[in-house]
């Protein structure tokens, strides 16, 4: 099977109203990162350019993305890091410059990496920070291992952390769920395809709500506002409906959505992005119900950011992409938030510049260490306690997200649910 | 005259509480029994003070309508992963001149084996005794015989500071002592396996809704004991996160539906979410459900397998596995159990006498507080009181409560 027919190429806009003066950078890190990076296709999205990140260089060879860039040279010569994630890290930090250049004037970054490996794992974290300090939204979608790697999957969840602290978003697409894609008898081979497709509508959710305009318009500085700040906990899930009742169908199977129904996913967002597309035919009266429902039943707070486009090819189909993050952290000073978020926080309210490059120079050695608090474990203290309502009625972490402990035995958390960990499938 | 005791029983799913009237004969009759679901717990730990507190003051409250009478001491259920059982060994050459061994040279070889002290931030919560060896054979009661050394273990449980004071704390809000901490395993194998049972030797496995109490005995005599946190909650979680419904309605379904064995009758059939087939109620295939308690369940045997690894010997374990608890009542338990295990395992059942009301696998430990808050498990040739206070006074020392005698 080709890669073309496992990333279905993405057809449903046409280049002609397209919004000039934003850029948007797709980077792959790393072996996984590369292989969604290429599963790709924004050919007709003028202003988003891809750019392939690794230490291989024969692997960058291999890839499609339009600007490669290899770095670590000197550690690895130009062969992988064989895992480990701290070698990707030293080799980035040395050579930062390069990327820094990269992200020039780039003003949404979204990073596609596999945690388990080297160096997706370990440059994911340094590249969001990077184009966090140039000021663009970090959005990140990152393949994790199955748990039964063990020692990946710890590491993998190590770097998740490191990466939250600076991107915007971070989608994890956790190897264990992506079993429970598709179709009862569907191969791992489809549900990984279905994993790059996730991805790809997800970016191409943010991509068309940035630069197409719509029937429900919303621009950059909207999507900013809503994503500003530093995220705990995301959500990310999908719906397609068909024929007469396309709406409701979506919205029905947005809800089953197996990626909404992860034990790391957020079950509120206090930032949320809903996105519609659908044919000529779509109704307002139904759009305005679906977003009520989709309001309600994610609780989102007030930052709501609601796109609705039209698009002929669609037919009579409907698509709805949610994506929604939960700061843990918001309203709580200093200590807790990564000194960056911090910094765009201040800076954003006031002055809705596309980019502010003041934040550059910003960072010390000394606010960095600062950043070591556990997301869940502020959760008692936090100023804002209306953000954390929901947190102690609702389930975050399935039944057991309350619970401020992990229940581990043998390397592995009990409380995630046993078909998970054990790849079954479990057909709804 | 007889005499009223009391049980309880904090469990994650319900506080129960039981109260009990000894005849003069000995003979105990249940008069009071009550219980509250408990919101403050979860995987057999309080989170929650008020909350569990009121669930428990509730139970007794209603416990002790029921009877007439009143309380004045309880036995405390105690359970948690934070528990952790050793065996703790003590040996006593026999002191007399002829070589008979007394009471005394029994008392020595305790004090040696209990003389470990628990962890910093650690108290014990049980010593349960196991079998007194006379020069290498296995004694009931050697006073009096003749022999040269006397060996002894205590099988002891020690658990967090913390949780245990926070247990008792929630019997003393009520103005009511705790008599004794006993083991949740230790308290429902002692009603569910009797004498005979745990003679042959029988692993007792009680699935409660936060955690699973396992007790193995070997020779009448606890070999081991344990708490895996894992229950019937994590069940129901699996559930609402594989089948994508309310909590509520997973829990509903695991009740009605679940199955932790497919059978092929269900093949092909669909079953309600929420059941009256309103708007937003949607169709589920039963095996969908079957296939999500299947993994949990079988990944909870293989726990316990790896746990009693090298325990599981044939020629000591003649009376079988026991499933008790609210969990023992999912279809199929006792086949994976069996399977995984690697031995006959059985539903529990209740000996014969206990009002069909109260024999309920949920009951079990609750029931078995106050059998074996009745039974002696003193040294041979003391006598039981004297045994108890001078246990009791030194665990309340150690968790520092105050206690007016």
């Amino acid at each position: 099977m080709s890669q073309d027919n496992l990333f279905p190429k993405e057809t449903n806009f046409s280049p002609e109203n397209e919004i000039p003066g934003i850029r948007a950078k797709i980077i792959g890190i790393g072996g996984a990162g590369l292989s969604l990076i290429d599963g790709l296709r924004f050919d007709n999205f003028q202003s988003v350019e891809h750019l392939a990140v690794d230490v291989d260089s024969r692997a960058l060879a291999d890839s499609l993305a339009g600007e490669k860039l290899s770095f670590g040279r000197r550690h690895t010569r130009g062969m992988g890091t064989g895992g480990e994630h701290t070698l990707a890290r030293k080799a980035l930090e040395e050579e930062k410059d390069i990327i820094r250049q990269k992200l020039e004037g780039i003003d949404l970054v979204f990073l596609l990496a596999g945690l388990g490996g080297g160096t997706g794992g370990g440059a994911a974290p340094v590249i969001a920070r990077l184009a966090r300090e140039a000021g663009a939204l970090v959005f990140a979608f990152t393949p994790l291992p199955f748990s039964w790697e063990k020692s990946r999957h710890s590491m993998a969840e190590e770097c998740l952390a490191d990466l939250r602290k600076f991107a915007n978003a971070v989608i994890p697409l956790p190897n264990d769920s992506l079993l429970q894609m598709g179709g009862e008898d569907a191969t791992a081979l489809e549900c990984f395809a279905e994993a790059g497709r996730n991805v790809s509508m997800g970016i191409s959710a943010i991509c068309s709500l940035v630069f197409r305009r719509g029937m429900i318009d919303v621009d950059f500085v909207h999507l900013r506002k809503a994503f500003n700040r530093r995220a705990g906990r995301t959500l990310f899930g999908y719906g397609e409906g068909d024929g007469k009742d396309a709406i409701r169908q979506a919205v029905r199977e947005l809800l089953l959505c197996p990626m909404l129904h992860l034990p790391d996913v957020s079950k509120a967002a206090d930032a949320l992005l809903i996105l519609i597309t659908g044919g000529t035919g779509m109704g307002m009266a139904a759009l305005q119900q679906v977003s009520t429902e989709i309001r309600e039943e994610f609780k989102a707070g007030e930052h709501i950011v609601f796109g609705a486009h039209v698009d002929e090819n669609m037919g009579d189909r409907v698509q709805i992409t949610v994506l929604g993050a939960t700061d843990l952290e918001a309203g709580t000073p200093t200590a807790d938030v990564a000194p960056i978020a911090e910094e765009v926080i201040a800076v954003l309210p006031k002055s809705k510049v596309a980019h502010s490059s003041k934040l550059k120079k910003a960072r010390t050695a000394a606010n960095t260490k600062t950043v070591k608090t556990e997301p869940r474990s502020k959760k008692k203290d936090g100023i804002d306690q209306n953000t954390f309502d929901f947190m102690e009625a609702e389930n975050q972490r399935g039944i057991f997200g309350d619970l401020p402990s992990r229940n581990i035995y043998a390397g592995e958390d009990l409380d995630v649910p046993a078909y998970l960990r054990r790849g079954v499938k479990i057909a709804i | 005259m007889s005499k009223i005791i009391g049980a309880v029983e904090i469990g994650t799913s319900k506080a129960k509480a039981l109260i009990g009237e000894v005849a003069e004969n000995g003979t105990l009759n249940v008069v009071g029994m009550a219980s509250r679901p408990n919101e403050g717990m979860r995987k057999g730990e309080i989170v929650d003070f008020r909350k569990a507190a009121a669930a428990v003051h509730s139970a007794l409250e209603d416990a002790e309508k029921m009877s007439g009478t009143t309380v004045d001491e309880v036995y405390l259920a105690q359970t948690g992963s934070h528990l952790k059982g050793t065996m703790l060994r003590g040996s006593a050459s026999v002191a007399s001149s002829d070589s008979r061994v007394e009471v005394t040279d029994l008392q020595r070889a305790a004090e040696e084996a209990k003389r470990k002290e628990a962890d910093e931030g650690r108290t014990y919560v049980h010593h349960v005794r196991t079998p007194i060896l006379l020069d290498g054979r296995i004694v009931q009661d050697p006073v009096g015989m003749f022999g040269s050394k006397i060996d002894l273990g205590y099988w002891s449980i020690d658990g967090d500071d913390h949780a245990i004071k926070q247990a008792l704390h929630v019997i003393s809000n009520y103005s009511l002592e705790v008599k004794d901490l006993i083991l949740s395993s230790i308290a429902s194998s002692t009603m569910m396996a009797g004498p005979d049972l745990r003679r042959a030797g029988t692993l007792v496995i009680d699935m409660g809704a936060g955690v699973t109490d396992f007790a193995l005995y070997r020779q009448g005599f606890v070999a081991c004991t344990g708490v895996i946190p894992v229950g019937g909650d994590h069940v129901t979680g699996d559930l609402s996160m594989g089948l994508r419904v309310l909590e509520p309605y997973a829990e509903k379904l695991k009740i009605e539906h679940g199955k932790a064995i497919s059978d092929p009758i269900d093949e092909g059939e669909d079953i309600w979410i929420i059941g009256n087939k309103t708007i937003g109620d949607r169709s589920i295939p039963r095996k969908a459900i079957t296939d999500v308690i299947h993994v949990r369940i079988a990944e909870l045997f293989e726990i316990l397998s790896k746990e009693l690894e090298g325990l599981l010997d044939p020629d000591e374990l003649k009376g079988g596995i026991l499933l008790t608890g609210g969990g023992s009542l999912l279809p199929g338990v006792e086949q994976i159990a069996s399977k995984i295990l690697g031995f006959t395992a059985r539903r529990a059942s209740f000996p014969s006498g206990i009002d069909s009301e109260l024999a309920q696998p949920e009951n079990a430990t609750v029931l078995g507080l106050l059998h074996y808050g009745l039974e002696d498990h003193g040294l041979p040739g003391r006598k039981r009181e004297e045994v108890e206070v001078g246990f009791l006074d030194k665990f309340r020392n150690m968790v520092g409560l105050g206690i007016q005698e």
